[in-house]
């Protein structure tokens, strides 16, 4: 699957978007922080720092450790503030 | 009378120069505490609701807060409220900048300006004494040059809020400019260019007092430490340009006037990409911690670029080229005219020229030169720029055959960069909002980015959520703190009566303060109720509620959709009179 990171998460991470296997988010969230170390100061114990937030293909926001990834999945990290 | 304030307001008739201080009461105050609240409450205490806001008895408030001159960040703010040239409804528009300051030190907590001078000319305000001065040497200059030139006249210590030509001309969406920041929607330097004022300089040396400093001094602290954290750092370090492929991502870009949620160009408008020809300086407003302002080079000059300012001169006109972009936002401030008024107002004749209601053939989607022209032919209400500078809905009456279907406005204001088909609780907010489609009234997008509702299907359930984050909106507008620091306010209602606590003296609490909120959005809406409000005001464009977003079929909202949001949106607030 792969991750797309936009905003501050993309400018932590130096790139736009990262290829990872994972199979559910609190998995990919351990993923990153081993790949882009950069990511961790984004990162709470219980997951995303309140600022930053998950969205799974463009469709449904998610912050659920357990929520299940599926191979063809893209998951976009962003600012969870969009506006401005 | 209570610390932070200065218990009164200045009256000033500008036909006469005659200024009268007016108190206002303990009571008043802590009821609207200040800026849009404050404003609002005067508006309606003028009367004259029902005149035409271009009219000399048609008041302009400007409203400082009790947070003002204080040590907390983002607070130097003001709001300029009054009848809207452009909607006919409530409008208040704000800006941070030291004008904020310096008027608060005039020795009022507003100022209230009724009248028309008998020549263009500016108001000078020194230490509470009002006069008024010939603007001929300024007439037609831009906004930084008259601020330039009149403190070469009147001194350095002087802050001047002015017009730019557009305003001087009646465009309906003209700004109100101090160093650079705008009072910028709804028409406020229409109405105060209507009153012959060029300009208002204003010095003062008078301060009020905190009723605990101390408390003051360690909130103030511990607000500007948090300002720098992981909250603000989108502001911060990209400035709100970074929306744009943001939006793009979702499909949720507004595109050649919302005939799309995707632009092929957007990332050529990036702040990446923009920065790779163009330096990038950063700077704040007085008093800021946050620095969300991202200046880019453009010659010898530079620019401010906001998304809204990127998405309205860049896809919503179909322009990728980030050059022509930054030179249209500049010229934007030059005139100073709304940029977001200014590209929807210009994207809806495209699309008219497209459906070959409009034979102006130069004026192409993705045309950066027809994008500059008709700015200046705005900025000059010259040829086609005349009915241009009326807004979309007046130039869809003229031009007629349904155009107001497409023309992308609520109550007359140019919607913000935010699809409604793919951010459906901001649709609601749009709709419902006093001052018409606004983002900065109605803070829903935030819901609609978040796991709290599907953000493509809205429901019942979705406008709690949106009253929520109006009713926040309006409190900040009134404290007056900038929606920056709201993810920064863990416990916003707590957080913001312990700072008015420590300011005021009063002991307002977290509960008090959720009531203000909803009093304050409850007067606008009074305002417009006495102005001829109907409910079918609350809606949005034709467009949106018959043809689901072509990039995503699935963002689609129906009238009876909307409709039920509405009144159930009705419904929550309690209001029985729609």
């Amino acid at each position: 699957m792969y991750v797309e990171f936009l905003g501050i998460p993309r400018q932590r991470a130096g790139l736009s978007e990262l290829e990872v296997e994972a199979s559910t988010l609190g998995q990919l969230l351990d993923t990153l922080a081993v790949q882009c170390p950069a990511l961790n100061e984004l990162m709470s114990a219980d997951g995303l720092h309140p600022s930053i937030v998950a969205n799974l293909n463009g469709d449904q926001f998610v912050s659920d450790l357990k929520t299940p990834l599926a191979e063809n999945d893209r998951l976009l990290i962003l600012s969870a503030d969009a506006g401005g | 009378m209570a610390h932070g304030y200065h218990g009164s307001y200045l009256r000033i008739d500008v036909t006469t120069g005659v200024a009268d201080g007016v108190r206002l009461s303990d009571r008043v105050l802590r009821e609207c505490i200040g800026g849009t609240g404050l404003g609002a409450r005067l508006l309606l205490d003028a009367g004259a609701v029902a005149a035409d806001p271009l009219s000399p008895e048609s008041p302009l408030v400007f409203a400082f807060s009790p947070l003002v001159g204080s040590p907390l960040t983002t607070s130097a703010k003001f709001a300029v409220v009054s009848k809207s040239p452009l909607t006919g409804r409530f409008n208040d528009s704000l800006a941070s900048s030291g004008f904020a300051i310096a008027g608060k030190r005039a020795g009022c907590d507003a100022l209230v300006l009724v009248g028309r001078a008998p020549s263009l000319s500016v108001l000078v305000i020194d230490d509470g004494r009002v006069r008024l001065e010939p603007a001929d040497d300024v007439r037609g200059d831009t906004c930084a040059a008259a601020e330039e030139k009149l403190r070469g006249r009147l001194g350095a210590d002087y802050r001047i809020a002015s017009i730019g030509p557009a305003g001087e001309r009646g465009v309906r969406y003209a700004t109100i400019s101090h160093d650079g920041r705008h009072a910028g929607r709804g028409g406020s330097g229409t109405v105060l260019g209507s009153k012959n004022i060029k300009a208002i300089a204003v010095r003062g040396t008078q301060r009020t007092e905190w009723a605990h400093p101390r408390e003051l001094t360690e909130l103030s602290r511990d607000l500007s430490k948090r300002s720098f954290g992981p909250a603000t750092a989108k502001y911060r370090e990209l400035g709100t340009a970074t929306n744009l492929l943001t939006f793009n991502r979702f499909g949720t870009l507004p595109t050649r006037n919302f005939q799309s949620g995707t632009f092929d160009e957007a990332e050529h408008l990036s702040p990446e990409q923009l920065s790779v020809a163009h330096s990038r300086a950063r700077a704040s407003c007085v008093a800021c911690t946050i620095g969300c302002e991202h200046i880019y080079s453009l010659g010898d000059r530079a620019v401010r670029l906001e998304y809204e300012s990127l998405f309205a001169l860049g896809s919503l006109c179909g322009v990728g080229d980030g050059d022509t972009v930054l030179r249209a936002s500049r010229r934007c401030d030059e005139l100073g005219i709304d940029t977001i008024s200014t590209g929807g107002t210009i994207a809806f004749a495209m699309e008219c020229v497209e459906r070959g209601l409009l034979d102006e053939p130069w004026l192409r989607f993705g045309s950066g030169d027809a994008l500059l022209k008709a700015i200046e032919l705005i900025g000059s209400r010259e040829g086609i720029g005349d009915m241009l500078a009326e807004g979309s809905r007046c130039a869809a009456a003229i031009i007629g055959r349904d155009s107001i279907a497409f023309a992308p406005q609520v109550k007359g204001l140019e919607i913000p960069g935010y699809e409604p088909r793919g951010l459906q609780t901001m649709a609601l907010g749009f709709a419902v909002g006093a001052r018409g489609a606004d983002h900065n009234r109605s803070g829903a997008y935030d819901v609609d980015f978040s796991d709290k509702v599907d953000r493509r299907h809205a429901t019942l359930e979705s406008v709690r959520h949106a009253i929520d984050t109006e009713d926040k909106a309006a409190l900040m507008d009134s404290l007056i703190l900038c929606k920056f620091l709201r993810r920064v306010l863990e416990d916003f209602y707590g957080e913001s009566a312990a700072m008015l606590r420590a300011v005021t003296g009063w002991d307002v609490t977290a509960d008090e303060l959720r009531e203000t909120a909803r009093r304050i959005v409850a007067a606008k809406r009074q305002f417009n109720l006495l102005a001829g409000w109907t409910l079918d005001e609350d809606t949005l464009p034709e467009r949106f509620l018959s043809t689901p977003l072509p990039n995503d079929p699935a963002a689609s909202l129906s009238r009876e959709r909307l409709e039920e949001l509405v009144a159930e949106y009705h419904r929550q607030r309690g209001w029985s009179d729609a």
